[in-house]
């Protein structure tokens, strides 16, 4: 940030509500125009008000919180710092289109000679804003209408709706979401929706209704989420040819579960990241808060990635999972673990690894799952630093394994269990990154350690997911 | 049951003989069942006796769920899953077990119209007075329909149920009924069976019928269940040779077979049901 020069003597655009003590129109000093330059970066200064150009519906008090360490900047290059993260702290808050900031010496009577002002000119985002799609997929049409109100009480609250309207289904979701105010991580929110999901590897079909309030917050470096969900969900068989095992978990359950995540991801993307590690653990305690699903399940998830050589990335991960039915009603098919498919265990097809009956797999009580990936860019790729940055090739060794323990024997006989009997597979295959969100894989599998009735995609397989091993 | 697959049923059901574990399926029998539910059921198990195929009930608080059509009864044969009386009928044919095999042509078209009489007739007047007449849908059918389920959805699965059934009894026009006429309805019912029977053991002289599983199912059901009025029983009782032939059933397919295989799944149907 080479030297500085302020604009001085400048009327200040004044429209707006203001920030400060700031109240009265600045009056306009006469003064013969000269001109003044002078060089500040090292001299002292003091931030004397800080303004805000074109706020409407926003309360002044939560901007507070996100610009008071400006005051504190005591030199022209830390107020010109602060302000940058101010500005970043304000776009964050999502209910800003536009974030500019001018930085002025101050004026009025009660301007000092070293005062600075600075003036946030902010955008703010409309009312309501819309968005309509329609979806094409597992031979069914979707239209996606989605409304958006950010903003809503003033406080950074936003209101989201989702309706989509299908041939087959239709499902919806409204969200509410408040962060505190002064601290954007700490935020609570509400969701109530309807989700209808078709499973072909279970020939099952659920109808989610259910309302949720989480509570998000951050310790040292974690990020924690509290839950509480009611969920009436009603299973349902896909076709007459559906296995009686499945058939007999038709019907309607109400699930009320409490549940904790804790998240550390130290990684530099989500996606293909190059360095950092992530450790996700999951559990929910089902049926203390009424409803007729009893159970405790524990989830975990670890990845780590070391960058070698020539820009290529050695990453391992690890998942587990364990589901406790509590009292002596059997878990339901809705809340097994399943594995398998082309982010998960690859060279079997999705979900279609453990416990089955006559085709349809239904799921297991404990699983765990690992992976070693080499990726490496692509080889003689031309656009490097461009497009050919969201591909990279990969070398891969999976293995895991999905079962159903007797929780009457010792963990001594679990993990006999669940080390036998590993499904594993190894390959080579291209990724492709699609934004920060999910991956598009497409893969030579060869898979090992297959045990009859599971379902494998020797060669080629090609898939998407958000999660993967 | 589409025609196809109706078709493909039949086919794979006529390779494969009647086995020992064929299971009927029907709510749980004292906290759960519905009068009309239970007179569907026991017309199948009647059938299935009368055709000496031996099955067996297990209770299930989702079988309406499980049940391919979404109404009970229904019984797994192999891997063969059939619900309600009627493709009941059908699958058992196929398999080459009949009890209309010896009717003739006029006989058999009587027979299907009279079972259709029951159908739109006592069934009808089942479902009414359970959901539409506010008492009993209050004191009884609600409580009973949903006392598998924890609130909320206790109230949500009754009052779902209950619209459900009320659109379709307004959609055949009986919407507008009072119970009396109901009644009424459901004496002029009797009052055609029981000129049909006339002093006959069976419908169709000696043998029994599908038509003799139906009306049995419903009679008895309905003269032995508890509802917050003794009025439908009352008007069936008018009909002597129909409280005789519920009786000759009884005797001849339940007690019998119970004796012959003592602390069979359902020997409780002496007592009835106990709505």
């Amino acid at each position: 940030m080479g030297t500085v020069h302020a604009r001085s003597l400048d009327p200040l655009p004044m429209h707006g509500p203001e920030l400060g003590i700031h109240t009265d129109d600045v009056e306009v000093v006469d003064v013969e125009p000269r001109t003044k330059q002078e060089i500040l970066e090292n001299k002292d200064v003091v931030v004397q008000h800080v303004h805000f150009d074109g706020l409407g519906r926003t309360k002044e008090d939560i901007l507070g919180y996100e610009i008071a360490d400006v005051f504190n900047a005591k030199n022209f290059i830390d107020v010109m710092q602060k302000s940058h993260q101010a500005r970043q702290k304000l776009l964050r808050l999502g209910i800003f289109r536009e974030v500019e900031v001018v930085i002025d010496t101050s004026q009025g009577k009660d301007a000092l000679p070293n005062g600075l002002d600075i003036t946030f000119e902010v955008v703010e985002l409309r009312r309501m804003t819309g968005s309509y799609n329609t979806m094409v997929g597992n031979n069914e049409g979707s239209m996606v209408l989605g409304l958006k109100l950010p903003n809503l009480l003033g406080r950074a609250e936003k209101l989201t709706f989702q309706f989509s309207y299908g041939t087959k289904e239709t499902s919806y979701g409204l969200s509410f979401f408040k962060p505190q105010p002064g601290h954007f991580e700490r935020s609570f929110s509400l969701n109530l929706y309807k989700v209808t999901g078709q499973f072909p590897w279970s020939s099952l079909r659920e109808t989610d209704r259910g309302f949720s309030t989480d509570f998000n917050f951050p310790i040292w470096k974690t990020n924690h989420t509290l839950k509480w969900e009611g969920v009436w969900r009603e299973l349902g068989c896909l076709a007459r040819t559906t296995s009686f095992a499945v058939r007999e978990e038709s019907g309607h359950t109400l699930k009320s579960s409490l549940s904790h995540a804790m998240v550390i991801d130290t990684r530099n993307s989500a996606i293909l990241p190059k360095k950092g590690a992530l450790l996700k653990i999951n559990q929910e305690l089902a049926g203390y808060t009424g409803g007729d699903a009893s159970f405790l399940k524990e989830d975990f998830e670890l990845q780590l990635n070391k960058q070698l050589i020539f820009n290529s990335v050695l990453s391992a991960s690890l998942w587990g999972g364990l589901l406790l039915p509590i009292g002596d009603k059997p878990t339901s098919i809705a809340d097994r673990f399943y594995l398998g498919g082309p982010t998960s265990v690859r060279g079997f097809s999705m979900y279609s690894i453990g416990p089955q009956s006559e085709g349809d797999y239904l799921g297991g009580e404990a699983y765990w799952a690992g992976g070693v990936h080499l990726y490496t860019p692509l080889p003689f790729w031309p656009a490097q630093g461009g497009f050919g940055d969201l591909f990279r090739t990969h070398f891969f060794l999976n293995a895991g394994n999905l079962c159903n323990l007797n929780y009457g024997e010792g963990p001594r006989a679990h993990l006999q269990k669940l080390a036998e009997c590993i499904r594993w597979s190894y390959g080579a295959g291209i990724v492709l990154r699609l934004g920060n969100i999910a991956r598009l894989e497409l893969n030579y599998c060869i898979p090992m350690g297959v045990q009859s009735g599971d379902r494998i995609c020797d060669g080629v397989q090609f898939g998407a997911g958000i999660r993967f091993l | 049951m589409s025609l196809a697959a109706e078709a493909f049923v039949s086919q794979i059901a006529a390779a494969e003989p009647w086995p020992e574990n064929a299971t009927l399926y029907q709510p749980l029998k004292d906290d759960q069942i519905l009068l009309s539910d239970c007179a569907s059921s026991l017309a199948v198990q009647a059938y299935l006796r009368m055709c000496n195929l031996p099955v067996q009930v297990s209770c299930r608080a989702n079988a309406e769920y499980m049940s391919p059509s979404g109404k009970v009864p229904f019984i797994q044969v192999g891997n063969q899953v059939i619900s309600e009386l009627g493709p009941i009928v059908q699958f058992t044919k196929a398999k080459g077990h009949s009890l209309s095999d010896g009717l003739d042509d006029v006989q058999k078209a009587e027979m299907k119209a009279y079972m259709e009489l029951v159908n739109n007739m006592l069934l009808t007047a089942e479902l009414y007075i359970q959901w539409c007449d506010e008492s009993t849908a209050a004191e009884i059918t609600r409580p009973r329909y949903s006392s598998p389920y924890s609130w909320p959805l206790n109230q949500i699965l009754a009052y779902q149920k209950q619209w459900e059934v009320r659109r379709k009894i307004n959609a055949i026009g009986w919407g507008g009924k009072t119970l009396e006429q109901v009644y009424e309805d459901v004496s002029q019912c009797c009052q055609a069976l029981s000129q049909r029977l006339g002093t006959q053991p069976y419908f169709f002289n000696k043998h029994p019928t599908e038509l003799d599983a139906l009306v049995f199912g419903h009679l008895f059901t309905i003269l032995t269940t508890q509802l917050t009025s003794d009025e439908l029983s009352g008007r069936i009782k008018n009909y002597s040779n129909l409280l005789s032939f519920c009786r000759r059933i009884e005797q001849n397919y339940f007690e019998e077979h119970d004796r012959d295989s003592a602390g069979s799944s359902s020997s409780r149907f002496s007592k009835g049901p106990s709505l």
